[in-house]
């Protein structure tokens, strides 16, 4: 498949996009990982999901196979660095499903939801989605117990990854390599 | 904020709060005298069931994924060791109350605190 040279500087730069926002929502799963929820009476293993912020603006950005390679590339690369790789099964369905759930929202519903509305939702997809998956492998539904619980502390982070990833696009919109992207 | 962005607030926190009330409210406290059972499944298949006692009982569950050790005491139950990569399970602390879980993913094993077996509860206040 022959490109041309603008064709071909735009696949680079996307490519550059996702490395750095990989790089960063990997970091950013390192440092939450290290926040002890469940000392605050949460369920163990509960996450703030602030490697969210990246996917929703990579979400805003690029295409959705481009943000689909992100959640793979974060999800694999947190797995490794964390050695959590018994879990990575939960955290793929959990990812996955929230990607779908934000994709469509931003394509979709974009005149009706904001930005924040946008994050909760992707929020609740991704805890939904992993105690869906670990109900399934323990074919048990007693597990749901935690739904509850997680949905009110979703929609908390939700709120707050949302206000970063409204900062987050309107600051990286200034930047020359994000220009041809704005849509 | 949109108005959707509100709405779907909103709907879901009183979905939340819908299960979440009647829990804190209800009167499904453990401790002496409600004869509670934890039922420890493992790949989902039942492993053993065990009564809630003050006395300390020590369940341990070898398999080819590695162990973890149980502790019942003071009518409830934790999850005292185990050699899981994430330690979630360890997480979860003493449950004492029907319904509640613990759960390690990495080993398969899931605690959950039932009622009285076999469900005859009548049993379960002879003095």
């Amino acid at each position: 498949m022959a490109m041309s040279s603008k064709e071909s500087a735009t696949a680079l730069k996307r490519t550059v996009i996702i490395a750095i926002f990989a790089a960063v929502a990997v970091v950013l799963s390192i440092v939450e990982a290290q926040i002890p929820l469940a000392g605050m009476g949460l369920m163990p293993g509960a996450k703030l999901g602030f490697a969210n912020i990246m996917i929703l603006t990579c979400i805003f950005f690029l295409r959705g196979r481009d943000a689909f390679v992100l959640v793979i590339l974060k999800t694999l690369l947190t797995a490794f660095l964390l050695g959590t790789f018994s879990s990575l099964l939960f955290s793929l369905f959990g990812s996955l499903l929230s990607f779908v759930v934000m994709f469509l929202l931003v394509r979709f519903g974009r005149k009706k939801l904001s930005v924040i509305g946008i994050s909760i939702a992707g929020g609740l997809a991704h805890n939904t989605g992993q105690l869906l998956a670990a109900s399934m492998v323990f074919n048990s539904t007693s597990i749901l117990y935690y739904l509850p619980v997680l949905l009110v502390t979703g929609i908390v982070t939700g709120i707050l990854v949302g206000f970063a990833v409204r900062y987050l696009v309107a600051s990286l919109s200034k930047i020359s390599l994000f220009e041809e992207f704005l849509n | 904020m949109k108005r959707a962005d509100v709405l779907l607030i909103s709907i879901v926190l009183i979905a939340a709060l819908a299960f979440l009330v009647p829990r804190w409210l209800g009167d499904d406290k453990g401790g002496p005298g409600k004869n509670l059972v934890a039922n420890i499944t493992v790949d989902g298949k039942l492993f053993k069931t065990v009564q809630l006692t003050k006395e300390e009982q020590t369940i341990e569950i070898r398999t080819d994924r590695g162990y973890n050790i149980l502790k019942v005491h003071d009518y409830g139950i934790e999850m005292y060791d185990a050699d899981c990569p994430d330690k979630v399970c360890l997480g979860f602390g003493k449950i004492t109350q029907p319904k509640q879980t613990i759960v390690c993913l990495p080993h398969r094993v899931l605690v959950e605190i039932a009622g009285t077996s076999g469900g005859d509860e009548i049993d379960g206040y002879v003095q």
